[in-house]
């Protein structure tokens, strides 16, 4: 036995359990939050305070819809980079969580052999689709994370590079490919491999759930793990419909109105900010003057 | 589960009878393929062979895998006229409760007993597949070594202890609730259906592995039965043990083939994860009791 092996098998309980935990916390957790989040793409639309500080012309100009999908998804964007704290270890423990969730699903996805040729049954075809879904999931997330995170623009086929201050537009430039928002060739093939990352991994997810039901001993009888089932299929769904909804809004969002709201809201954050710096700047006179003549 | 056949011309109406009138009742002859092999992966190749079938009023009732078995070794000529040799199989009971003559047939795992030939060649010329089971060493032909299940059985000790200098009077009494589920856990015979469709239970020739392969479904489900049992439950701790270990429960990948395809209809998901439930109290109670 190889010390490897001897290591997996002397921590084989707490690493199976670890495993499964991760998925669901810290992992599934975040995919809830972020997929709800990237749907404000969407759902923003009907997000009336989204663009109450806005400039009305403007509004009127791009549509009050796209001000606002883009206004709230900014809105959420600039909220997590500016005010969400200890965001680098946030991100840390999303990454180390990834990182031995996929590890030790691939070790453990290779003791096993797919036999849905022979045995044609829903459950075995959708344990053969975990495992497919992991393999799928971890190279798209690693695009995912590197190419709009970590900056890696070679892998971005206009070569253009996220910003989270133009959050929508910057976005919609690297699915489609080009600067303009224009659809490229290579941008198509990127937007499907963020629709098929984004099925594959809430697949991934909802059916996850629902096994550690099992693996936990939540869910024991037959009509027990049929009732689950149903919740876990319903929520699937629903994080389906938003990670689609959001790559189908940034997809067909327009790429210079975008800009335009996102300049605004910028705008109005510098405003906010350099508003209480001039006023300290007025030289202690002219605050007496001001007083005297109030 | 009806063989469909490419081969012959022979026309089938939906239910796979004979539009031609020659139903399953009538005199035909069938072909058996079989995967053969002098021992684990050793001259291993496909033979096959006709078997003749008298009419329903020529027979005693209906006829099995096993007699085509049997016939096929009263005289071993395969179809292009080669002499060959009986074809080694196991079997027991002949009546689906000892699971021995567990083998591949038609791409499925059963028993050859209870496979009835009218329902899977209802044609003449209609073609059955015999292969052994692909997750234990093939012993020859159809026969394979099944010591890996029976090792994995005494690895949870599937048996309740009552060897001892004394006697220990009367059993526990139980509930008929219990009783019920017990019973249904009872009628398993170890025979590998669930184990040959596991996509966790891989061959593992090597007896030095067995301690950390996957014991599969049977003995989960085994080890359930006798925790289940009052005098049983004295051990129930080793059991848990060996459970949460390497190639405990915790290998199980929730296809949920096993529960498809056993032929005692044994809940052995529920099985599964109910010993999930018993092995996650068992750990957190050793955790914060440190015993």
């Amino acid at each position: 036995m190889t010390n490897d092996q001897s290591f997996m098998n002397k921590h084989h309980f707490l690493l199976r359990r670890l495993h499964s935990l991760t998925g669901i916390v810290p992992i599934g957790l975040f995919l809830i939050g972020h997929l709800t989040t990237n749907s404000s793409i969407i759902w923003g639309a009907i997000n009336g305070r989204a663009t109450h500080a806005m400039d009305p012309e403007l509004v009127e100009g791009v549509g009050k819809a796209t001000a606002g999908q883009v206004g709230t998804f900014q809105h959420e964007v600039t909220f997590i980079n500016e005010s969400v704290p200890f965001l680098i270890l946030i991100e840390i423990t999303l990454w180390l969580s990834i990182a031995f969730h996929s590890i030790l699903g691939i070790y453990y996805a290779r003791t096993g052999k797919a036999n849905t040729k022979r045995y044609e049954y829903q459950g075995n075809w959708r344990y053969t689709l975990q495992r497919i879904s992991g393999y799928v999931g971890i190279l798209f997330i690693v695009y995912h994370v590197a190419t709009l995170r970590w900056g890696w623009t070679w892998l971005i086929p206009g070569g253009t590079k996220w910003d989270y201050e133009y959050a929508s537009s910057t976005l919609a430039m690297a699915l489609k490919g080009s600067e303009t928002g224009d659809w490229t060739f290579l941008g198509v093939l990127v937007s499907l491999l963020y629709l098929l990352g984004v099925t594959m991994l809430v697949f991934h997810f909802a059916n996850g759930l629902w096994t550690a039901a099992i693996t936990w001993g939540v869910t024991i009888t037959a009509k027990a793990q049929r009732n689950w089932g149903y919740v876990c299929a319903a929520l699937g769904a629903g994080l389906m419909a938003a990670g689609w909804g959001a790559l189908f809004g940034f997809l067909f969002v327009d790429v210079q109105a975008a800009k335009d709201i996102e300049e605004e809201m910028l705008r109005k954050k510098s405003a906010d900010i350099v508003e209480p710096e001039a006023v300290s700047m007025i030289p202690a006179t002219e605050h007496t003057l001001v007083a005297i003549e109030a | 589960m009806i063989q469909s056949n490419d081969d012959t011309d022979l026309a089938t109406d939906t239910r796979g009878h004979a539009a031609n009138g020659k139903g399953p009742s009538g005199a035909r002859t069938i072909r058996v393929r079989i995967k053969r092999a002098d021992s684990h992966g050793k001259n291993v190749r496909w033979e096959e062979f006709k078997v003749d079938l008298p009419s329903a009023g020529e027979r005693d009732g209906a006829i099995n895998v096993i007699a085509c078995l049997q016939q096929i070794a009263s005289n071993p000529v395969t179809v292009d006229g080669t002499r060959s040799t009986p074809v080694t199989y196991e079997s027991g009971c002949l009546e689906e409760v000892c699971g021995s003559c567990t083998m591949v047939i038609n791409g499925k795992v059963r028993q050859a007993c209870s496979c009835l030939v009218d329902d899977y060649a209802p044609n003449d010329g209609d073609l059955i597949t015999l292969e052994p089971m692909s997750k234990f060493p093939v012993v020859r032909d159809l026969w394979v070594d099944r010591s890996r299940l029976f090792k994995a059985l005494a690895s949870v000790k599937a048996w309740v202890p009552i060897d001892g200098t004394y006697d220990l009077g009367e059993g526990p009494e139980e509930t008929p609730d219990e009783q019920q589920t017990r019973y249904k856990l009872s009628t398993c015979m170890s025979c590998g259906c669930c184990l040959e469709a596991c996509p966790q239970y891989t061959l593992e020739e090597d007896e030095s592995k067995f301690d950390e392969s996957f014991v599969g479904a049977a003995v989960i489900s085994q080890a359930r039965y006798f925790n289940m049992h009052e005098t049983g439950a004295t051990m129930k701790k080793q059991r848990l043990d060996t459970l949460a270990g390497p190639g405990g429960i915790n290998n199980c990948g929730n296809s949920q083939n096993c529960v498809k395809v056993c032929p005692k209809e044994i809940p052995l998901t529920e099985s599964i994860a109910a010993m999930g439930r018993s092995v996650t109290l068992h750990r957190i109670k050793e955790f914060f009791s440190g015993r």
